[in-house]
């Protein structure tokens, strides 16, 4: 039971994430049409449009917090600067966000500017802070609980069962674990040499982030001019890169792009690689029934309990060990086998 | 695929076109410094309240035939043709608010008091040209004067609302290029790091203060 509630509130942080996605554009486009004082005006011109709805509810939001009203002749207005204020604390995506006073970066953005700069921001170093405390403890959970990629991948792997049940079972190419890692090290030279950050081109959750920045900037562009449907219009070919990874995965290789490639993945597995919360398992339990083997999404074998850099901590073997033989723990890696008679089912890592 | 735009993205940003000179948002540091430090996260972007600060992309670019060079695309970038920078002016905040934002250190945390703006704006400086603008040429016009922030010390009326820059105190806010009547605009802003000669336009003929 606490193992579905942990896939539960993991399957809620990535809704969260995926949600933040579009509202932090959204909010920053309210934002504007403040500034400008178009606000009003933008509500009532685009009555009954879904961009219209979306500008009324923000208001709305934004007016229901403290504050966020003010009396002026008896009459309770919106209080400007307060709202504006308010919208200040939304920004970016997954690549670097800022929540309301908490700034966070990706650490590979961090670490190719700091390469590529030649220099240490002292901006930079605060908003990494978070990121790679989380990391150092929890490992890499970024992938699991947050990236939109591997929440998109995670659905798409799905396909591939559908696959097999039409009896067309897809292949699954096997390519070396280290190239990611190698991956990591050429860009980062890459950088160093150009003076330029090169991840944030080919990384999806960047990638991600700014074709949601985008999609939701042409929607409201095209309520500006008129157009209430145009959907697909902010978009650039990135997005058909994010597919075409998706494809890749679906019909040639599993989990291709987060198992073999992910740049960013690797730095978070190298930053989390001495993490204190791993799963590990308990042998005297464990029937050799390879649930865990089938469903681990970064294709791990948690039976020879050897989880290292590449586990993300998602839990899936957790949740799916029909002998109740795999659990967190809190401790070194060492300490495997001196816990591994207890009777308790171990302390949960979120 | 209906409606994805070919908007384009050359892969990796490693295009072989030399930088283009564009305009930074305040706070930059020069760019070859800003272009190894900026993460292109965007989030100047989001923060920017006037939409002026965009990610230079060749779409963005295309209306003016400017396309990012070598490491520029994704980078923030302001067209003042298309909207100016207005200095966070009547926003909440101490801040500009992009430079506040901005996680990598590429835009530098700037006050948006007059004298810290005077003091670390720099993102390029206008430029009259003589034989576009209208009070130049017989016409008395003035609109650029009246729309700069620091009217009367970066750019003040002559005779006729001549425009004169004086470059020392010009930020390079771009809304005096905004505001400017004349089709192609008869001021316009020189970006920062493409500034080679000397940076004030002294109306030579016939103009005394």
């Amino acid at each position: 039971m606490r193992v579905i509630k942990l896939q539960i509130a993991r399957r809620l942080v990535q809704m969260t994430a995926l949600a933040l996605l579009l509202a932090i554009p959204a909010v920053s486009r309210y934002g504007n049409y403040l500034a400008a004082r178009e606000l009003d005006q933008n509500i009532r011109k685009w009555d009954g449009t879904v961009q219209g709805r979306a500008l009324k509810a923000m208001d709305a939001t934004f007016r229901s917090l403290p504050k966020g009203e003010k009396e002026r002749a008896g009459e309770k207005v919106r209080d400007r600067k307060a709202v504006l204020s308010y919208t200040q604390s939304l920004r970016g995506g997954p690549w670097s966000v800022q929540l309301a006073g908490l700034s966070m970066t990706d650490p590979l953005a961090g670490a190719e500017s700091v390469v590529a700069g030649k220099k240490v921001a002292r901006v930079l170093v605060i908003s990494l802070i978070v990121p790679v405390l989380l990391t150092l403890v929890l490992g890499r959970v970024f992938c699991s609980w947050v990236c939109p990629m591997n929440l998109f991948l995670e659905i798409t792997d799905r396909l591939r069962g559908v696959l097999k049940l039409l009896e067309l079972p897809p292949l699954d190419i096997k390519f070396s674990r280290t190239t990611k890692y190698a991956l990591l090290f050429t860009g980062l030279v890459l950088a160093c040499i150009f003076a330029t950050p090169v991840f944030g081109y080919i990384y999806p959750p960047a990638i991600i982030s700014r074709e949601a920045h985008d999609l939701v900037f042409g929607i409201f562009d095209g309520a500006e001019d008129g157009h209430f449907n145009a959907w697909m219009s902010g978009l650039t070919w990135m997005s058909l890169l994010i597919l075409a990874i998706a494809l890749f995965e679906v019909t040639l290789s599993r989990r291709w792009w987060c198992r073999y490639i992910c740049p960013g993945g690797a730095l978070y597995g190298l930053i989390g690689v001495a993490r204190p919360a791993r799963v590990v398992l308990k042998k005297e339990k464990c029937t050799r029934c390879a649930a865990c083997v089938v469903v681990c999404p970064v294709g791990l074998n948690p039976m020879i309990n050897r989880m290292g850099m590449d586990c993300d901590n998602c839990g899936l073997c957790i949740s799916h060990c029909n002998d109740d033989a795999l659990a967190y723990r809190l401790g070194r890696a060492k300490q495997r086998e001196t816990v591994a008679g207890e009777t308790s089912t171990g302390r949960s890592a979120s | 695929m209906v409606g994805v735009s070919a908007g384009g993205m050359t892969l990796g940003g490693m295009g072989t076109v030399a930088a283009e000179p564009c305009i930074r948002p305040p706070g930059a540091l020069l760019e070859g410094d800003f272009l190894a430090t900026c993460i292109r996260c965007g989030r100047c972007a989001d923060a920017c309240p006037n939409r002026c600060i965009v990610a230079f992309t060749e779409a963005s670019g295309k209306d003016l035939a400017m396309r990012p060079g070598r490491g520029q695309l994704g980078t923030p970038v302001i067209f003042p043709r298309k909207q100016a920078c207005m200095l966070c002016n009547g926003i909440p905040g101490e801040h500009l608010l992009c430079t506040a934002s901005c996680p990598s250190g590429a835009l530098q945390a700037t006050r948006k008091d007059n004298d810290s703006i005077r003091a670390h704006v720099k993102m390029g400086t206008a430029e009259v040209d003589l034989n576009l603008c209208y009070s130049y040429n017989g016409a008395s016009c003035g609109v650029c004067v009246r729309a700069c922030p620091f009217e009367g010390l970066a750019l003040k009326a002559g005779l006729w609302e001549k425009p004169m820059v004086d470059a020392s105190a010009c930020v390079g806010c771009g809304l005096c290029e905004r505001a400017c009547v004349r089709y192609p605009q008869a001021i316009h802003i020189r970006p920062r790091h493409q500034a080679t000669r000397a940076e004030t336009v002294v109306p030579e003929r016939g103009q005394k203060e």
